[in-house]
C-alpha cells in the first residue's frame, strides 16, 4: 500500500505511518486549522490530577469556585471515592471575587493556606493558580514560602493557569514539582523502585488493575515498590524517593518527563520500557526493571513461568490474528498510546496494525514518547480522517463512523481494536477501559483478558449489534 | 453552629468569615452554560481557555442536550490571547460557526478575557452582519459568583436582549423561570410535573426560561402575565425585572417548593387561587393524596420504621427546604442538620418560617461548604442524611447509617427522569429512603461459605 498519500476531495486526509504524521506535525502541516475543534483539558486540571494523587495533600486552588469544584466533584468523589476506594479529601479554594481581581488576593491567599492547615492537619498544601490569580499576577511562590514559615507543613506552589500551558504542561509541572519534596538520600534501598507518572486518574486509561498487575509481578520476582509517583503516594515515600535503585514508568508516556529529571538532577537511573502489553512488551517491562537491579535471574523465572500459564492464550492469538488486518482506533478509548502498543502487540501476533485517528494534536503533546516508540521499531500505518477535524467533538461523530466504516471495507480478514461504539462491519474487540470484567490488560493477566475479548470478537462475529445503540451514537440515519 | 450570613453572591459562601472553603457550588460560567444550554437550536461559544470548556460539558448534561443538536464550541485561548487580547480570536472562531443550522449562538465569557478586558459584545456587534443566527454575547466570568448567579446573570441577558416587549398578554398564561436551579439530578421531572399541573389547570405556559426553550418562546416571555420561579437558589431577580418591567406577577411566591403532600397541597392549592382553578386544584390533591397512600399500602415504605430519628438535610435551598416540612411530617423523621448551599436573604427568610411553623430548632448552615457540613454532621450526629455522594464520603467515621442520595448523586444514574415535585415526587422520594434502607441490612460479610 502506498504510505504517506493525502487524498484531496476525499474523507482520508492523511495515510502513512507514525513517522511520516511526526514529521508532519512537526512541520506544522497536521495542525488543526479550526479554532474550535478538539478541546483536552487544561494545565490546571492536569495539575490537580497529580496533585491529587498524593495522600493526605490539600490542593488550595487561587481562584473562583468553577475550577476546583469540577476538579473536586469529578476527581475527588467520583473517580476517587467512588470508584478507587480512596477516602474524601479537601480541596480547598479561595474562592476569588470581583475585589480580589481588582485588588489581588494575596493576602487571602496566605490567610486561606493557615486556615487549610488549621481545619484539615495535611501533610502537605500545594497551591494552584488558575486563571484569575495568575493574570492578575499575585506571587502565588512568595506567599507559599511564607505560609511555610508559618505553618507545620510543607506549602508548595504551581502556576497552573488553565492558559499557561497545554494539558501536559500541567502533568509535567506537577512532577517537577513533586520533585522539590525529596531530600537526599540517607541509604540506597536494594531491590527497590518508584514506579512513575500515575495519577489519581480521573483519565480513563488510569485503572489501577493495570498498576496490580505490574506490582503482582514485581513482588514476584523481589523487587519493592517504595512509592507510586502520584498514584497514592505519601509525602514521606516522596521524600525517600531517592533512596531507591531504579526508577520505572507503568506508562511511558507519563512517567518519562519526571524519570529523565530525577535522572538529571539525582543521578537515579530511569528504565525505559513501553507498556507492558503482550507477551515481548511485558518481558522488555520487567527485565527493563530487574537486570539494572541484578535481579535478572529471578524475573526470567517469573516470566517463564507466567508464560507458561497463558501459553494457552498466546497460541489462541497467534491463530487469530496471523494474517489480519487489525484496525485500531484510540479516538475515546483507550488512549493514543495505548493503541499503539496494542499496534505492537497485534504485530507481534502476525497482525498487520492500521491505526484510525491518532489526534494530530496528542501526536504533538506526546512527542517524546512517539519518538520513543518509534526508536523501538513500532511504526504502524496511520489512516487520519476528515471527521477527525470537524467542528466540536469527535468523539462518537457520525462522519468518524462511517469513514471507519468505509476504511475497513477496503481491507480483508479485518478485525477492529477499539471500543463497542463502533459498528465497523467485521469483528470488534472491545477494549474499552469502561469495562472491568475484563481488567487488566497489561501483563500476563492483561494477556489473558485480551485473549478473552478477541474470542469474543470472534466467536460472536454473526450476531447481530445493536440497532438501539447504533442510533443512540450516530442518529436513526446511520448505516 | 449556625452560619447565616447577611451578604455576599447569591448561593456562596463569600458572605462567611472563611478565606477557604470546599465549595458545593460552581462558578457563574457554570450557570450561564446551564442557562444557555436550555435554549434549542442554539449554540454556545466559550470564549475561555479549554479548561472552562468541560465547565460547560457539565452545563450540557445537567441540561440533557442532545450533541446530535447542540453544539458547544471554545476558543481555547492561550498565553497569547491573553497578553494581546483574544478578540480576533474570538471573531475567527464565530465564522468557523456560521455554517451551522441554529438560531442563536450564545458567546460566554470566562474570567481571563473579561480580566484582559476582551470585548465580547463588541466582537458580536461586528460579527453578526456576517451570520445568519443571532449573536448573545454574555459576560459571566467564574469571579462574578456562584453558578446562581450565572443563572440570574445569564437570564438577565436575554431577557433584556431577546424578549419583545410589545406583544399582547396572553389570558391565563405563565412564564416559568429556573428550572435548572434545582439539585435533583432529573430536575426536568420536575418541570414536567409543573407542566402537567398548569396544562389541567387550563394555564399556557408561553415561556420556560430554560429547557428545551425556542428562541421565539423567550421573545414571547413578555407576553405572560405570570410567572412562577421553580428554584430557592436562583430566577426571582428574573422574576422581579419581569414583573418591574412586563407588569408580569409573580404567583407562589415565598412558599416552599411542591415537595412533600403538604407542600404540594399548598402549591397547588395557591395555583388554583391565582387562575380560578381551585377546583381542580383540590381534586389534584384529593386524587395524589389517595394514590400516595394506596402505593404506600400496597409498597409498605420503610421510611415509617424510622419514626423521630435524628435528620441532616443538605443540600440546595430548592430541595432541601422543602424536604425540612416533607421529613418531618411525613416520614415522622426529626431534622437536627438543615445545611444548605445557598445563603441568600430570601432563602433565610423562608427556612426561618417553615423552621418556626413547624417548631423545630435544628442547627442551620447556610452557604455550607464540605467542609462545615462535616463539622456540622460530626455535631449533630444525624442518623439519617438526606444528601448527596458527598455526604457518603464527608461522613465517613460518623457512624451514620443511612446516607440518602436525592441531590447531585455521581454513581446512581436515573436513566429515567424522577421527580421530586407532586405525588409522584413523594413516592420516589420515599423510593431512595427504601433502597439506602435496604442496602443498609445488606450483609457485608458472609458467616461461612455454602457449600456449592
Amino acid at each position: 500500500m502506498e504510505k504517506c498519500v493525502i487524498m484531496e476531495n476525499d474523507f482520508i486526509v492523511f495515510h502513512g505511518d507514525l513517522q511520516q504524521l511526526l514529521e508532519k506535525v512537526e512541520t506544522g502541516e497536521m495542525i488543526p486549522r479550526l479554532q474550535a475543534s478538539h478541546a483536552p483539558m487544561c494545565k490546571f486540571f492536569t495539575a490537580y490530577y497529580v496533585i491529587s494523587g498524593i495522600r493526605h495533600v490539600v490542593p488550595l486552588v487561587h481562584g473562583p469556585t468553577g475550577c476546583p469544584l469540577y476538579m473536586s466533584d469529578f476527581v475527588r468523589t467520583r473517580e476517587c471515592c467512588e470508584t478507587r476506594g480512596v477516602p474524601l479529601e479537601p480541596t480547598a479554594c479561595t474562592h476569588l471575587d470581583e475585589s480580589h481581581v481588582i485588588y489581588g488576593g494575596e493576602g487571602k491567599l496566605l490567610e486561606a493556606a493557615k486556615e487549610a492547615y488549621a481545619k484539615y492537619h495535611p501533610d502537605l498544601i500545594v497551591i494552584l493558580s488558575c486563571c484569575c490569580s495568575g493574570i492578575i499576577g499575585d506571587d502565588v511562590e512568595s506567599i507559599a514560602r511564607e505560609a511555610g514559615k508559618l505553618i507545620g507543613c510543607p506549602v508548595l506552589a504551581l502556576r497552573s493557569e488553565g492558559f499557561g500551558g497545554d494539558f501536559r504542561s500541567g502533568y509535567e509541572d506537577a512532577f517537577k514539582l513533586i520533585m522539590d519534596l525529596m531530600e537526599p538520600p540517607e541509604t540506597k534501598r536494594k531491590g527497590t523502585i518508584n514506579i512513575l507518572g500515575a495519577r489519581w486518574g480521573p483519565n480513563p486509561t488510569e485503572f489501577s488493575w493495570d498498576l496490580d498487575e505490574i506490582e503482582r509481578l514485581l513482588s514476584d520476582i523481589g523487587i519493592r515498590v517504595n512509592a507510586v509517583i502520584a498514584g497514592g503516594c505519601t509525602v514521606e515515600q516522596i521524600r525517600h524517593a531517592r533512596e531507591v535503585e531504579l526508577n520505572a514508568s507503568w506508562c511511558y508516556d507519563w512517567g518519562q518527563k519526571l524519570g529523565d529529571l530525577m535522572q538529571e538532577r539525582f543521578g537515579v537511573p530511569y528504565s525505559r520500557t513501553g507498556q507492558p502489553y503482550g507477551p515481548t512488551a511485558t518481558k522488555e517491562w520487567l527485565l527493563g526493571v530487574a537486570r539494572p537491579l541484578g535481579m535478572e535471574e529471578k524475573a526470567l523465572e517469573v516470566i517463564e513461568r507466567e508464560m507458561r500459564e497463558v501459553e494457552p492464550d498466546l497460541a489462541y492469538m497467534r491463530q487469530a490474528l496471523e494474517g489480519r488486518t487489525a484496525v485500531i482506533e484510540i479516538s475515546e478509548f483507550p488512549g493514543p498510546i495505548r493503541a499503539l502498543s496494542l499496534a505492537r502487540m497485534a504485530e507481534e501476533f502476525g497482525a498487520h496494525p492500521v491505526v484510525i485517528n491518532v489526534h494530530p494534536y496528542t501526536i504533538k503533546e506526546r512527542m517524546p514518547s512517539i519518538k520513543y516508540i518509534l526508536e523501538t521499531g513500532v511504526n504502524p500505518e496511520i489512516i487520519l480522517t476528515k471527521g477527525l477535524f470537524h467542528l466540536g467533538s469527535f468523539r462518537s461523530s457520525k462522519e468518524t463512523e462511517d469513514e471507519l466504516e468505509e476504511i475497513v471495507r477496503g481491507y480483508d480478514n479485518v478485525i477492529f481494536f477499539g471500543n463497542s461504539g463502533r459498528f465497523p462491519p467485521c469483528p470488534v474487540v472491545n477494549l474499552t477501559l469502561m469495562n472491568p470484567a475484563f481488567q487488566p490488560h497489561y501483563g500476563f493477566r492483561g494477556i489473558k483478558n485480551i485473549a478473552a475479548l478477541i474470542r469474543q470478537a470472534l466467536e460472536n462475529e454473526n450476531l447481530p449489534r445493536s440497532r438501539l445503540f447504533r442510533g443512540m451514537l450516530y442518529g436513526t440515519t446511520a448505516r | 453552629m449556625e452560619q447565616r450570613p447577611d451578604k455576599g453572591p447569591a448561593g456562596t459562601a463569600a458572605g462567611s468569615l472563611d478565606q477557604c472553603t470546599d465549595p458545593y457550588l460552581r462558578c457563574a460560567f457554570n450557570g450561564t452554560a446551564q442557562t444557555a444550554l436550555g435554549v434549542s437550536r442554539s449554540a454556545l461559544l466559550a470564549h475561555s481557555p479549554q479548561g472552562c470548556d468541560y465547565l460547560v460539558n457539565n452545563a450540557f448534561a445537567s441540561q440533557q442536550c442532545d450533541y446530535m443538536e447542540t453544539v458547544t464550541l471554545c476558543t481555547k485561548l492561550c498565553v497569547d490571547e491573553i497578553v494581546h487580547g483574544g478578540e480576533d480570536l474570538l471573531a475567527r472562531t464565530i465564522r468557523e460557526a456560521r455554517d451551522l443550522p441554529i438560531s442563536v449562538l450564545f458567546v460566554i465569557s470566562a474570567c481571563g478575557p473579561e480580566i484582559v478586558g476582551d470585548d465580547i459584545v463588541a466582537v458580536c456587534e461586528a460579527v453578526q452582519p456576517e451570520v445568519k443566527f443571532r449573536l448573545l454575547p454574555i459576560e459571566c466570568a467564574g469571579f462574578r459568583g456562584s453558578q446562581y448567579d450565572g443563572i440570574d446573570i445569564a437570564l438577565d441577558t436575554m431577557l433584556r436582549k431577546l424578549v419583545r416587549g410589545s406583544g399582547k398578554k396572553v389570558p391565563g398564561s405563565v412564564c416559568l423561570i429556573a428550572p435548572h436551579a434545582n439539585a435533583n439530578p432529573t430536575w426536568p421531572a420536575d418541570l414536567a410535573w409543573v407542566r402537567q399541573v398548569l396544562c389541567r389547570m387550563g394555564v399556557p405556559v408561553v415561556a420556560t426560561l430554560t429547557h428545551r426553550t425556542p428562541l421565539s418562546e423567550i421573545e414571547n416571555a413578555a407576553s405572560a402575565e405570570a410567572s412562577i420561579v421553580l428554584s430557592h437558589d436562583a430566577g426571582q431577580k428574573a422574576a422581579d425585572y419581569l414583573h418591574a418591567t412586563y407588569g408580569i406577577e409573580q404567583v407562589c411566591r415565598g412558599i416552599p417548593l411542591p415537595i412533600g403532600m403538604t407542600n404540594t397541597q399548598r402549591w397547588l392549592t395557591a395555583l388554583g387561587e391565582r387562575f380560578d382553578a381551585l377546583k381542580i386544584a383540590e381534586e389534584m390533591v384529593s386524587k395524589g393524596e389517595r394514590m400516595v397512600m394506596e402505593t404506600c399500602r400496597r409498597k409498605w415504605p420503610m421510611a415509617r420504621f424510622l419514626y423521630r430519628v435524628p435528620a441532616a438535610i443538605v443540600a440546595d435551598a430548592t430541595v432541601g427546604i422543602p424536604l425540612v416540612r416533607f421529613v418531618t411530617e411525613e416520614m415522622e423523621m426529626t431534622p437536627q442538620l438543615v445545611a444548605l448551599y445557598s445563603s441568600q436573604r430570601q432563602v433565610r427568610e423562608l427556612l426561618d418560617r417553615e423552621l418556626e411553623s413547624l417548631g423545630l430548632s435544628p442547627k442551620v448552615a447556610l452557604g455550607t461548604d464540605v467542609y462545615k457540613t462535616r463539622k456540622c454532621l460530626a455535631d449533630a450526629r444525624p442518623r439519617v442524611v438526606f444528601g448527596s455522594t458527598i455526604e457518603r464520603h464527608a461522613s465517613e467515621g460518623l457512624s451514620i447509617p443511612y446516607i440518602v442520595e436525592v441531590v447531585r448523586m455521581m454513581r446512581q444514574f436515573r436513566l429515567i427522569d424522577r421527580e421530586y415535585f407532586g405525588y409522584g415526587g413523594v413516592l420516589n422520594l420515599f423510593e431512595c429512603v427504601q433502597n439506602e434502607w435496604t442496602m443498609a441490612w445488606r450483609s457485608k460479610e458472609k458467616r461461612y461459605q455454602a457449600k456449592w
